[in-house]
């Protein structure tokens, strides 16, 4: 397995691994922006902030999703019909991660409009919740658990 | 898990906190940079201390696994792919405490204006839009990148 990390073709891993990680630092923006609005509730900057910087990680996730789709395609037959579980944990994450993305986009967008407090502690326990996904997919990824 | 896996992991893991703190860093400078105000712009540039544990784990955790598994993959000391990525890291690093020094007086001046009448100044403005700055910003996050390709690429290898 180790081999194989060492031989992949440059540009699906480089576009997956940059993704991943602008990802990770547009999520953990969001974290930070929407945690310190829980007690500043009348800053109009942080709840406009926190919704474009949501919208700026769009498309770093579609390179994560895309380029691990790319990847699997291609190594697929390695693993001989049967995943191991890294795959089986990032397939799961990414996908539930991207629909956290975009239920919290919507709360922040609502957050944004209605100036409502809990809306922007929903956004923060959200995005929270979907760091800790990026997190365990790729501690799950990168020491290939279950190989 | 092996331990060369175990390595991996917390290079990679190190590698996600550096370039996902940069990137928290650059994201709250940028939303700076649009501010209307200098008190928001203060709050903004005060925020990335939260990003600064990350990036300083990642620095530190990108060399020390990336040496420890130099070592262990039986790596040549001549291997010049190793030596190009420690050079653009020593030059990322370099670029980027140069960058955060900005920020922070930038930072100090927002504070000064938000405790006065709190309305933008050309000045302050011109501090935030400095090009000379956000080129050294630009020239970090491309060393970092340029880390990131040698270490996927290893040309050479």
């Amino acid at each position: 397995m180790i081999v194989a990390d060492f031989s992949r073709p440059f540009w699906p891993l480089f576009l997956h691994v940059l993704g991943a990680m602008t990802t990770v630092g547009g999520i953990l923006t969001v974290v930070v922006l929407s945690y310190v609005a829980w007690s500043r509730p009348d800053a109009a900057f942080l709840r406009r902030a926190t919704f474009m910087t949501l919208l700026a990680t769009i498309p770093f996730y579609i390179l994560l999703r895309v380029f691990a789709e790319v990847m699997y395609s291609d190594e697929k037959d390695a693993f001989g019909g049967s995943d191991p579980t890294w795959v089986g944990i990032g397939y799961i994450t990414s996908d539930a991660g991207f629909l956290l993305l975009l239920i919290t986009i919507g709360l922040a967008f609502w957050w944004k409009r209605s100036e409502k407090p809990v809306a922007g502690r929903i956004v923060a326990v959200l995005s929270a919740l979907l760091l800790l996904l990026l997190t365990v997919a790729m501690l799950a990824m990168s020491g290939k658990w279950g190989s | 898990m092996d331990k060369t896996q175990w390595l991996l992991m917390l290079h990679i893991a190190a590698a996600f906190c550096l370039v996902g703190g940069s990137t928290a860093a650059a994201i709250l400078n940028m939303l700076a940079i649009r501010s209307e105000k200098p008190s928001e712009a203060a709050f903004l540039l005060k925020l990335i201390r939260y990003a600064l544990p990350l990036i300083f784990a990642g620095v530190l955790g990108t060399l020390l696994f990336g040496i420890w598994l130099w070592h262990d993959l039986g790596f040549g000391i001549g291997t010049g792919w190793i030596w190009a990525a420690l050079v653009f890291w020593a030059l990322a690093s370099a670029l980027g405490g140069r960058g955060g020094r900005h920020q922070e007086q930038v930072r100090q001046s927002a504070e000064r204006e938000a405790a006065a009448d709190d309305t933008m100044s050309g000045e302050l403005r011109a501090m935030l839009r400095d090009r000379k700055a956000l080129a050294v910003n630009y020239a970090a996050g491309i060393a970092t990148i340029a880390v990131l390709v040698i270490m996927l690429w290893k040309p050479g290898s």
